[in-house]
C-alpha cells in the first residue's frame, strides 16, 4: 500500500522495477540479482516419488522429451525430489547451469511448493521463480493402469510448466505486522480453552459468546466419560478463571455483527445484544457508584414473566429476568426483551444498585485483532424428523441433552430421573444410537456423531447407579469406542449390567393409556425381531452445527463441507487452520468431537493463531493485483467486482486511478480477469503467463 | 443314510457343513440383482432396520435382511432356492425406514424374477398369473363380494375387467408378449401332472 507502482516511472524495459514489470510483457527475467543472461534457462526435475509417480510413468521418457523444450538448459530425475539430496540438486544445478527458472514435476503444489521454492532461494534465485508440474495427484494417481496416457500428460505438464517458467518474475512477498490480540467466537470448553492458552501466552483475547454465559454445551452435561467427573465441578473452575483472566476481554450475549480486514489486521466489529441489565463496571462508568448487578436475584423473584429456560432444554421455567443456572460466569442477569412487559417490578427491585435498564439498545463495539478462532459449537439434530422415533410425539420419548438434564442433580428434576409422562421413575430404558446419525436418506446425517456411543454407556451407568432395579437396554450398530480408556469403559458398563441389542430400531409405538414405550427391532445376532416393552426411550440424536454456524462463517470467510462443518485447512496436517490466512477452528464447529478431543484442538487453534502474533509480522503471498495506470480508465468497475475490498479508485495527477491494497488482495484474479482495459496486473499469473502456458499446451504436442 | 432312528434328516442338517464357500458367490449376482432392483444392497451394513420393520418377520422365518446380505455376497443358489423369498408382502415399510436407503423390497422383486428365469416359483404365484390372465384380476370376484357390495349400494361387479369383460384381452396381450401364461402354465403342469 504505502510503495504503489506506478507505471509511469519506467519508460524502458530495462529500468523497470519489479512490480512495475507488466509493461515489459515479461517476456525476460527483469533484475533477477543473480541471474547475468537475459535468456530464460529453465531447469527440470522429474520425481519418481518411489513408485508413486514412477509406477505409472515413463520417467526417462519423460526425461528425453523435456530436453527437446525450448529454453529447456538442464533435465534432471531423482527418487524423491523433495528428500535433502533432491533439493541439493536444485541448488548446485542452479550455479552450474546459469539456470533463471525451476520446474519440479512431482506431487500438488499444496504438499512441496514451499519445500521447492525454498531450494530455488538457497541456489541463489528469487524464490517465485519456481513451477511446479503436478503429475501425481492430476497424474499417476488418476491414471494408474494407463501408463502411456500418464506419461503423456507428464509431458503435458512439464511442457505448460516449462513455458511459464520462462516468464517468471521476480517478486517479493509483502510483510505485514500482526495487530498483538486475537479473538475467540464462543465460549464453550473450546472458545474457553483456547482464549485461556492465547491469554496466558501474553495475547490480549476477546471472546465473544452469542449466550448471557459462558461454558456452552459441556455445562449442560451430568457427569463426563469415561472417567465420570462431574461436568460442571471441571468445568467451572475455567469458567472462573476465564472471567477473571486480565488477558480476556469477556463479551457474552453479543455475536460477530462484520469482520474487515486480513490476517494480522482484522477489524472487527461485535454486537452486544442488549442485556437490560449493567455490571458493576458498566454502573461506574455511568457514574452509579457501588451499582451494578451483583447477581443477587431479587429481581427475577418480582418479575411476573415466566418462559422456559434453553438452559434446562426448556424443562425448567425462567423469568423475563435471568441466569441460566447459578454457576454462570459472569453472574449478571439479562432482561428477554422478547419477553419483558417493562412493568418495571425489577427496577423497584433493584433499587440502589440501578443496574436495570429496561430501555438498552444495541451496542456496536469495535475490535482489532490479529487472529481469530472460530469455536461454535453444536445443536442437536432435530430428531422429530425421524418421525418412526416419535420424539415430540410421546411424552417418554426423550434426546440425550434432556436426559443429561434430568439425571443432573442441578437439573429440574433435583436429579431424579422420571418419566415426563407422569413423573414416575422408569425401570426399564431404552438408548436408541446413532439415532438420526449415519444416515443416508437425506433426512439424517451421514456421518457418525462420534460421542454418542460413549454417553450412551455414561447414561446407562448412571441409571443402574441411581435407580436400583433400573434395566438399560442399548440398541447400537457398532459401539465406537475408540479413545483412550473408552474400550475399558463399554467392558465396565457391560460388567455393570447393561444389555446390548445390535440392532437399529425400526420404530416405536405408544401404549395411549400407560404411555409406555414399545421399541421394535431386530436383534440381528440372533437374527430374531424384537418388540421390547420400555418406561422411557433415550434418542442418542446427531449433532449439527450450531444455528450462529453459517452466518458467521461467512463472515470470516471460511468454508465449510457439504454437512456444515467448517472446513480445515487440511484434514490432517492442518485440521485446526482455514483457507483464510489468520483464521483458525476450535471444537465441534469442524467436525463432532468429544471433549478430550475437543480441549485438544482448541489448544492447537491456540497455539497456531498465536506463531502470526509472537513472530509480530505475517509474510502475504506476493499474488498481488497490480494496477497498470497508464492503461487504467478509472471506470471503477473492478473495485465492486473485489470480492475482499481490496481494490479502491484514487486521485493521481488530476485523474482517477485504480489502487490495490495488497494485504488484503488475495490474487483471486476476478479484477484482473475482468477489467476492459487490461490495466490489471496479476503477479504470478500474468496475462503473457498464462497464454504462454495456453499455447504450450494448444500448440506443442506430447507425441 | 439313516444313521439315528427318529431324526435322520434332523441330523444330517446338523452335521453338515455351514461353512461360508468362495465359491458359492457369484458376483454378477449382485450386478443382476443390483440392475433389475436400481437399487444398491452392496451398501448394506445390516443394521436390522429392516427386518424389525416387516411385518411378515415376525410371524415367518422370513428375514428381508438375510437377502439383502445375499445380495451383497453374491450368494445366488441360497437366494433364489430359499422358499423365504416369495414371503414378502411388498409393504416397503423397510424401503421407507432404510438408513442407508437402498430399497430391500426391490431387491426381493428382482430377486424373484430371477428366481422365475431358473422356473423357481410357488404354484399360487403361478394360479394368481392364470387369474389375472382369464379374469384380468389377481383376486377375482366371488359371490360373497358381489352380495356385500351390493349391500353397500355398489354394482356387483366393480368398473374393472369384471364390469368390462372386453378389456380382459388387453391384459392378455401383456402377459402373452412377456410369455407369462406360457410359462406359468408349463411349470404348473410340470409339478401338477
Amino acid at each position: 500500500m504505502a510503495e504503489k507502482k506506478t507505471k509511469k516511472e519506467s519508460t524502458s524495459k530495462k529500468d523497470t522495477k519489479k512490480q512495475a514489470a507488466p509493461a515489459a510483457k515479461a517476456a525476460e527475467a527483469s533484475k533477477a540479482p543473480t541471474v547475468s543472461s537475459k535468456e530464460a534457462r529453465v531447469g527440470v526435475y522429474i520425481c519418481h516419488c518411489g513408485t508413486n509417480i514412477a509406477g505409472s510413468v515413463d520417467i526417462p521418457a519423460v526425461q528425453e522429451y523435456a530436453k527437446t523444450l525450448p529454453n529447456v538448459a538442464w533435465v534432471d530425475n531423482y527418487q524423491y525430489m523433495c528428500s535433502t539430496p533432491g533439493q541439493k540438486k536444485i541448488e548446485e544445478n542452479i550455479k552450474e547451469h546459469n539456470l533463471t527458472g525451476i520446474v519440479v514435476a512431482a506431487c500438488s503444489p499444496r504438499l512441496h511448493e514451499p519445500t521447492f521454492r525454498t531450494a530455488t532461494k538457497e541456489g541463489g534465485l528469487n524464490p517465485f521463480r519456481f513451477e511446479m508440474a503436478n503429475i501425481r495427484e492430476q497424474g499417476s494417481w488418476v491414471h494408474m493402469h494407463d501408463r502411456e496416457g500418464a506419461t503423456d500428460k507428464a509431458k503435458d505438464a512439464i511442457r505448460i510448466a516449462v513455458a511459464k517458467a520462462a516468464l517468471l518474475q521476480d517478486l517479493v512477498p509483502k510483510a505485514v505486522p500482526v495487530e498483538k490480540a486475537a479473538l475467540v467466537v464462543g465460549a464453550g470448553v473450546a472458545g474457553m480453552q483456547a482464549a485461556l492458552d492465547l491469554a496466558n501466552a501474553g495475547i490480549k483475547t476477546y471472546l465473544v459468546e452469542k449466550n448471557p454465559t459462558i461454558g456452552g454445551r459441556m455445562s449442560q452435561l451430568d457427569k463426563t466419560f469415561p472417567t465420570l467427573d462431574c461436568s460442571q465441578c471441571i468445568l467451572t473452575p475455567k469458567m472462573v478463571d476465564v472471567g477473571r483472566a486480565e488477558n480476556i476481554e469477556l463479551m457474552t450475549y453479543a455475536e460477530i455483527a462484520e469482520v474487515e480486514g486480513y490476517i494480522g489486521n482484522f477489524d472487527v466489529t461485535i454486537r452486544r445484544k442488549p442485556r437490560g441489565v449493567l455490571t458493576p463496571v458498566e454502573a461506574e462508568a455511568k457514574g452509579i457508584v457501588g451499582g451494578g448487578c451483583n447477581g443477587c436475584g431479587d429481581c427475577e423473584a418480582v418479575c411476573p414473566v415466566i418462559k422456559p429456560n434453553p438452559f434446562e432444554m426448556d424443562m425448567k421455567p425462567r423469568k423475563a429476568i435471568y441466569i441460566y443456572h447459578p454457576q454462570v460466569v459472569p453472574l449478571i442477569y439479562t432482561v428477554d426483551f422478547d419477553s419483558c412487559i417493562k412493568c418495571g417490578l425489577c427496577v423497584t427491585a433493584c433499587g440502589e444498585k440501578k443496574a436495570i435498564d429496561l430501555e438498552a439498545k444495541d451496542e456496536f463495539v469495535k475490535v482489532k485483532v490479529g487472529t481469530a478462532i472460530l469455536a461454535l459449537g453444536y445443536d442437536m439434530f432435530p430428531i422429530e424428523k425421524k418421525d418412526e422415533w416419535g420424539y415430540q410425539k410421546y411424552d417418554n420419548v426423550v434426546n440425550s441433552l434432556e436426559f443429561e438434564r434430568l439425571i443432573c442433580a442441578s437439573g429440574p428434576t433435583g436429579g431424579h430421573l422420571v418419566r415426563p409422562s407422569d413423573g414416575v421413575t422408569p425401570k426399564k430404558v431404552a438408548f436408541l444410537l446413532c439415532a438420526g446419525s449415519r444416515d443416508n436418506t437425506g433426512i439424517g446425517k451421514p456421518y457418525c456423531s462420534r460421542f454418542c456411543c460413549m454417553y450412551s454407556l455414561k447414561h446407562a451407568h448412571q441409571i443402574i447407579e441411581k435407580i436400583p432395579g433400573c434395566q438399560p437396554y442399548l440398541f447400537y450398530m457398532d459401539i465406537r469406542s475408540f479413545g483412550k480408556m473408552y474400550e475399558e469403559f463399554y467392558y465396565r458398563i457391560q460388567d455393570e449390567g447393561a444389555k446390548f441389542m445390535r440392532g437399529r430400531v425400526a420404530n416405536i409405538l405408544e401404549d395411549p393409556v400407560t404411555k409406555n414405550l414399545t421399541v421394535v427391532a431386530e436383534d440381528t445376532l440372533l437374527n430374531r425381531p424384537i418388540n421390547l416393552e420400555v418406561d422411557m426411550v433415550v434418542l442418542a440424536a446427531a449433532v449439527q452445527p450450531s444455528s450462529d454456524t453459517d452466518r458467521t462463517r461467512k463472515l470470516f470467510g471460511v468454508s465449510c463441507s457439504q454437512d456444515g462443518w467448517l472446513l480445515e485447512a487440511h484434514p490432517k496436517l492442518n485440521p485446526c487452520g482455514t483457507t483464510t490466512a489468520g483464521v483458525f477452528l476450535a471444537g465441534v464447529c469442524q467436525g463432532p468431537k468429544d471433549i478430550p478431543d475437543t480441549v485438544a484442538s482448541a489448544e492447537g487453534a491456540a497455539s497456531a493463531a498465536s506463531i502470526p502474533i509472537h513472530k509480530g509480522e505475517v509474510e502475504l503471498e506476493p499474488y498481488f493485483a497490480q494496477c497498470i495506470e497508464e492503461k487504467c480508465a478509472g471506470c471503477g468497475m473492478c473495485v465492486n467486482l473485489c470480492p475482499y475490498q481490496a481494490l479502491a479508485l484514487v486521485e493521481k495527477e488530476g485523474r482517477k486511478v485504480m489502487q490495490v491494497t495488497e494485504a488484503k488482495c488475495k490474487g483471486c484474479g476476478t479484477c484482473g480477469g475482468f477489467c476492459p482495459g487490461g490495466a490489471i496486473w496479476m503477479q504470478h499469473f500474468a496475462t503473457p503467463q498464462i497464454v504462454a502456458q495456453i499455447d504450450a499446451f494448444l500448440l506443442g504436442g506430447a507425441k | 443314510m439313516v444313521r439315528t432312528k427318529g431324526y435322520p434328516e434332523a441330523l444330517e442338517k446338523k452335521l453338515a457343513d455351514t461353512r461360508l464357500y468362495e465359491d458359492e458367490k457369484n458376483p454378477d449376482f449382485t450386478k443382476a440383482v443390483e440392475k433389475i432392483s436400481m437399487t444398491i444392497p452392496h451398501m448394506c451394513f445390516q443394521c436390522g432396520t429392516c427386518t424389525a420393520s416387516c411385518p411378515s418377520a415376525p410371524r415367518s422365518s422370513y428375514r428381508i435382511r438375510k437377502f439383502v446380505r445375499r445380495a451383497l455376497l453374491g450368494l445366488e443358489n441360497e437366494a433364489l432356492t430359499d422358499p423365504d423369498l416369495w414371503l414378502c408382502t411388498t409393504c416397503y415399510s423397510c424401503t421407507d425406514r432404510c438408513p442407508r436407503d437402498i430399497a430391500p423390497t426391490d431387491v426381493i422383486m428382482a430377486m424373484r424374477n430371477l428366481a422365475f428365469k431358473r422356473d423357481i416359483v410357488p404354484v399360487n404365484f403361478l394360479k394368481t398369473v392364470q387369474a389375472i390372465y382369464t379374469t384380468g384380476h389377481g383376486v377375482p370376484n366371488n359371490d360373497v363380494n358381489r352380495a356385500a357390495r351390493k349391500k353397500l349400494g355398489l354394482p356387483a361387479d366393480p368398473p374393472t375387467t369384471h364390469g368390462f369383460p372386453k378389456y380382459v384381452k388387453g391384459i392378455q396381450h401383456i402377459l402373452d408378449y412377456y410369455e407369462l401364461k406360457k410359462n406359468a402354465d408349463r411349470i404348473v403342469k410340470e409339478r401338477e401332472g
